[in-house]
């Protein structure tokens, strides 16, 4: 247990200065929207498609004031409550992404380096391809396919986020395979009569897993560009479905051009932060958990005090 | 470098370029598949609100859209063996012309924003990693991270109202209609035309349009590169030869400029050209803020029509560039490094 | 290398200094670059093109080119919805299954060739032979043509055009159409094309294309822009306008107010969103132009399934619409409320709707379900799509909603699909009541009853009515207008009680332009033909 928590403390233990303040920084912005996605029916005001309250209609592009903190757009929604419940939408997508990513494209990864062979040749030929085309492009088309499938967009758009992400999964566990499998340990383990599952299962993935949460953190980040770029767009999510910020976004450009100027604003900070946070969690985590970049806090040295003996001559 | 490197070599260049076939296929199956179980088809969106189920689904006879998966495939394969991508469904275009036509446009807004990226990315990623946690570093990654964090329509959105109107640069296109009238179209990159005619309005022309929505892009790829700048450079200085040279006396300075940023970049160029395929998720907003006439705008319009010939068509050729420039870069790196190999 | 990267950053530099440079000099034709001198100018436009091939479009886009570049027998002048002469001196049917149009002598396109009656009949021929699918030939020329049962193959009747002379094409039609003499005056379906130029059996080349009238093509870059020039051998009536006119083409309308606002383009048409237009209005270089308009949004009732079967639901529904309110929430007042399936100025129109309903009142729409014993709230799921229609479609449904929740007599669930899924699934019965538009195709009453109230309509949502059959077969055969208009406006009425479809609103012919430009309201009328020979730059 106690393993465990140095483990998960050692980006903080190890690094000092900006790589520090800059990882607790993401966190905290980071831990504050999932705050806001988890409890969002308690901390906003409002529904994401609630046009009126107490009897009275919500005032159509009202400026903010006393009632309306960020006011209220042309569908009479308030932009405070859909602000916070966008970051449900998008912790949700993104959460979901990514899961999908983690269960397809690790094992895949690790079995496909792990015994190589024509399984491998294929699956790297596929993800590859998967991973030169344009992912965004990728995205759109997939959203299509999936939305009549699926029902439910948010689910369509997280399974179409994770088809883009699965390649990047994939190559990075099983190049880390391929080079950790030919390792003196896992050859003993063999000699042992270990079974392959075993092998990978205990001594593998440990090893291979450790570039994981880097890629997860920058993949979220741009798992909500990408969200918000299809809700630009006008694909995804819709206004009365769920609250997403590009799709908000999306509408609130027609407004700015009326001095309009909320509308737009919230949703835009919300992805700036909402990225900004993840990146620096990412790039945090990458410096501390990459020998090559790691700096170590240089902890003082204490000399044992001299005998007051010799020396005095 | 002919006589140094083992036999290995061209064996590595002809197992990667022999590799891009199976990839385009990989890729052309995708696209078919995806395309085909979507739901729509061209006939829908194009006349769905005016006529009635029966027209509707008899034109979609007459267009081949009922014949057996198999045989579209495979008629799809060959067409684009010999590179014939057909007509446009929605606007009666040859396909090829499309791309001709607009590839230029996106070929000159990602090569200036790459171009913009380089210049200022580049050296602000060097001094981030030269002065590393100092306050310039601080700023400086956060500047690399706002400007990837910030989307791309929202920060071309903000430039449009607050530069363009303002200081009376235009607000979209990649001319005036009356340049693009003019220009004699020899190679279809409007960007080169304009400059072989001479026309020193025309070429003042094309120049603004260009300004901003390179600079939009050019911006977000720009915060990519800082990083990836930075973060090589952290790595370099780590070497052994590099704590040699210091401990030889030589300044921290010299060091980085001499020894450590040639040896930075090298790893950073590829990875730069990998970036290519993020480029171009990244020029298909662009253009749709700008009404940029460039490929990827095309590309989303024509999905939304569900244009499967035209959407093939695009597509084939963004992944055989794609995969072109990774199979160069694969090259041109192992080339310089030897370790590469297969 | 050390070098050769200080001089490439060196370059880079330069470079970027040229661009800023010529940023901030430079202020050649105004803003942005906007028209040339001479009297061009540039139209803005969010309208696709499908093809400039007459027999390969059939939508607004393609259409407003070909309004210009080509010429057909009859044409609607603006401001009005008599037929005159275009290419043709006059048609006049004979009986109600024959018209003969002579031509004017004397016609000729605009590479010289002359304009005779077989060109006349060759166009109509190649339209049906190519039966191209985003083509309207062989929807709109269905009293000239038999479509095979099995095959779906459509053919041109046997003789159905006769050309005796040069200047002289008979119509022999096989059934009383009095609305044909207004299909040809639509270029998708009659367009007069050149035979010595268009291939019989495929469509040509959009950047080839050659007319007759008013304006030549000098160039096209699809999707991008067009250029039209005056067509010096033109013998019609419609002379005047500007030498040269540039049609540009955006993708999104916030790029096309932006451009307009910056002066990039003289005169913006169509699509901008109601927003978009508030904010033009207050911009002092602009002038927002309105005129009468033909498009529509209706929502649709699937009448053979679900709750939609019992008309009293659907009169419930109609009895608590309120279109003032729409029009005003999520239009910002730029449509205007619609209260009969035919929008006003056309003859034989009236506000049926109106008539049949009055104001929105929960109570009386109660009491119609409760006389047919229906019990409340009735659920009902509302289709809708999210970008065909333009943005404020979201408000709408939102609005619709709202009214029929608030009467506490629906529960309504809102259900949106993508455009090309949408079609099909609203033919199958996914929806109660769905949102679609319409646009006519010729100026006439009968465009918005037939494909709407006959058999299910081209929807297809069911309603069949053999007293509407009927009266349509009546007013198309009949060529006494009084009498044609008496039967149209029963026919409203009909729809009024059995309430297929609700009409929500009808659209105004909006157009915003610039300083220096002339001419473009008289343009703006329900036929949305922008005729560009009235339209000039000072």
């Amino acid at each position: 247990m106690r393993r465990i928590l140095s483990a998960l403390a050692k980006p903080f233990s190890e690094t000092s200065g900006l790589a520090r303040w800059m990882l607790v920084i993401g966190i905290v912005l980071t831990a504050v929207f999932v705050f806001l996605a988890i409890f969002a029916p308690w901390v906003a005001p409002y529904g994401f498609a609630q046009a009126s309250a107490h009897g009275t209609d919500f005032p159509k592009l009202g400026h903010p004031d006393g009632t309306h903190w960020f006011g209220t757009d042309r569908l009479f929604f308030d932009v405070y409550s859909r602000a916070i419940w966008g970051a449900r939408t998008a912790i949700e997508v993104v959460l979901l992404s990514i899961l999908v990513c983690i269960v397809v494209g690790v094992p895949l990864g690790l079995i496909s380096g792990y015994y190589g062979g024509w399984l491998d040749r294929i699956l790297v030929l596929v993800m590859d391809a998967l991973f030169a085309f344009p992912s965004f492009l990728l995205a759109i088309v997939f959203s299509f396919l999936l939305t009549n499938i699926v029902g439910g967009s948010v689910i369509a758009v997280s399974l179409s986020l994770s088809a883009i992400y699965i390649p990047q999964y994939y190559r990075v566990v099983r190049n880390t395979t391929v080079s950790a499998k030919e390792a003196t340990y896992v050859e003993a383990a063999r000699a042992m009569g270990a079974s392959d599952g075993v092998i990978m299962r205990r001594y593998l993935f440990g090893n291979v897993v450790q570039s994981v949460p880097v890629i997860g953190t920058l993949n979220a980040a741009d798992a909500i560009l990408t969200l918000a770029g299809l809700g630009f767009l006008g694909l995804g999510i819709q206004s009365t479905q769920a609250a997403e910020w590009g799709h908000d976004l999306n509408r609130a450009l027609a407004d700015a051009g009326s001095g309009v100027w909320w509308t737009g604003l919230y949703p835009g900070l919300a992805i700036v932060l909402l990225v900004t946070a993840l990146t620096l969690v990412g790039e945090g985590l990458n410096e501390t958990l990459n020998p090559t970049l790691r700096r170590r806090r240089l902890l003082p040295v204490l000399l044992p005090a001299r005998a007051e003996t010799e020396e005095v001559r | 470098m002919a006589g140094t490197g083992s036999g290995s070599l061209p064996r590595y260049i002809a197992q990667r370029v022999l590799l891009v076939i199976p990839m385009i296929w990989v890729i052309l199956t995708l696209v078919f598949v995806v395309l085909r179980v979507a739901p729509g088809d061209p006939i829908s969106a194009a006349v769905g609100g005016k006529l009635d189920a029966d027209a509707l689904a008899q034109r979609r006879e007459a267009l081949g859209l009922n014949r057996p998966m198999i045989a579209q495939y495979w008629d799809y394969l060959s067409s684009v063996a010999h590179l014939d991508f057909g007509t446009t469904f929605s606007d009666n275009q040859p396909v090829l012309r499309v791309i001709r036509d607009n590839g230029g446009a996106t070929l000159s807004l990602t090569l200036a924003a790459f171009a913009i990226a380089l210049v200022v990315g580049i050296p602000l990623g060097l001094l981030a990693g030269r002065y590393r946690d100092s306050v310039a570093d601080v700023v400086i990654r956060l500047f690399g991270i706002l400007s990837y964090a910030a989307p791309i329509f929202f920060v071309g959105f903000l430039l449009q109202v607050y530069v363009a109107q303002p200081l009376g640069l235009p607000t979209g296109g990649a001319s005036s209609p009356m340049t693009a009238f003019l220009v004699t179209p020899h190679t279809h990159i409007l960007l080169i035309d304009v400059f072989l005619s001479g026309n020193g309005t025309a070429i003042t022309d094309v120049l603004k349009h260009l300004l901003l929505p390179s600079l939009t892009l050019g911006l977000l790829i720009c915060g990519v590169f800082i990083r990836l700048v930075r973060v090589n450079i952290l790595q370099t200085m780590q070497a052994d030869y590099v704590e040699a040279a210091e401990a030889r006396g030589i300044s921290r300075g010299k060091v980085t400029r001499r020894h450590a940023l040639r040896n930075a970049l090298v790893p950073v160029v590829t990875v730069i050209g990998l970036q290519f395929a993020m480029l171009l998720g990244g020029a298909v907003l662009t253009e749709s803020t700008f009404n940029w006439p460039g490929l990827g705008q095309k590309l989303v319009d024509y999905i939304n029509e569900r244009d499967y010939g035209a959407v093939q068509g695009i597509v084939t050729i963004f992944a055989i560039a794609v995969v072109l420039v990774s199979v160069l870069v694969d090259v041109v790196n192992a080339l310089i490094d030897p370790r590469v190999r297969y | 290398m050390k070098k050769r990267m200080r001089s490439a950053i060196a370059i880079a530099g330069a470079g970027a200094l040229a661009l800023a440079i010529s940023a901030c000099g430079g202020n050649d034709n105004g803003s942005g670059g906007g028209a040339s001198g001479g009297g061009g100018w540039i139209l803005g436009t969010t309208d696709t093109v499908t093809a400039l091939d007459p027999a390969g479009s059939y939508d607004l886009g393609s259409s407003t080119l070909e309004y210009n570049l080509y010429q057909t027998l009859l044409t609607v002048p603006a401001n009005s919805t008599d037929i005159v002469g275009d290419a043709a001196q006059k048609c006049e049917y004979g009986d109600p299954k024959t018209l003969t149009c002579t031509l004017k002598p004397g016609l000729k396109f605009s590479n010289g060739d002359a304009l005779t009656s077989s060109d006349v009949k060759y166009s109509f021929e190649r339209a049906i032979k190519i039966q191209d699918p985003n083509g309207a030939a062989i929807y709109l020329l269905g009293s000239i043509t038999k479509t095979d049962d099995k095959s779906g193959v459509v053919t041109l009747d046997d003789n159905a055009i006769e050309t005796p002379d040069d200047t002289t094409v008979i119509f022999h039609l096989n059934k009383p159409d009095t609305t044909f003499q207004y299909v040809l005056t639509y270029p998708g379906a009659a367009a007069i094309v050149d035979e010595d130029v268009f291939p019989a059996d495929t469509k040509l080349a959009d950047e080839k294309v050659i007319g007759s009238g008013p304006y030549k093509l000098a160039q096209y870059k699809a999707k991008d822009q067009a250029v039209l020039q005056k067509n010096t051998d033109y013998t019609g009536d419609n002379t005047g306008g500007a030498s040269q006119v540039f049609i540009k083409y955006y993708s999104d309308n916030t790029a096309l107010k932006l451009a307009a606002q910056n002066g990039e383009v003289d005169v913006a048409w169509r699509s901008l969103s109601p927003t978009d237009i508030s904010a033009l209005k207050s911009d002092s270089k602009l002038t927002v132009a309105t005129g009468k308009g033909s498009e529509i949004r209706y929502w649709t009732w699937r009448v053979d399934k679900g709750i939609g079967q019992n008309v009293a639901v659907r009169q419930a529904a109609a009895q608590l619409i309120d279109r003032e309110k729409i029009a005003s929430a999520a239009y910002d007042d730029t449509v205007s409320p619609l209260y009969s399936v035919v929008p006003p100025g056309y003859a034989g129109q009236k506000d049926s709707f109106k008539e049949a309903y009055g104001t929105p009142d929960v109570a009386k729409a109660k009491q119609i379900l409760d006389k047919a014993g229906v019990k409340t709230p009735v659920a009902l799921t509302l289709g809708w799509t999210p970008t065909h229609y333009g943005p404020a479609s979201e408000d709408e449904m939102n609005e619709v909603k709202r009214q029929l929740e608030a009467s506490g007599l629906f529960k309504v669930t809102p259900k949106s699909t993508e455009w090309e899924q949408y079609q099909t699934l609203y033919k199958q019965g996914a929806y109660d009541l769905w949102m679609l538009g319409w646009f006519p195709d010729y100026p006439d009453a009968d465009d918005y009853l037939s494909p709407f109230l006959v058999n299910g309509g081209f929807f297809q949502n069911g309603y069949k009515n053999p007293e509407v059959n009927k009266l349509v077969a009546e007013e198309q055969g009949n060529s006494d207008q009084g009498q044609r208009e008496k039967i149209e406006g029963q026919l409203q009425d009909i729809a009024a009680r059995d309430v297929p479809l609700i009409p929500s609103w009808v659209g105004q012919n909006t157009a915003v332009y610039g300083k220096g430009m002339s001419g473009v309201e008289s343009t703006l009328d329900p036929s949305f033909i922008f005729r560009l020979w009235l339209v000039s730059k000072k």
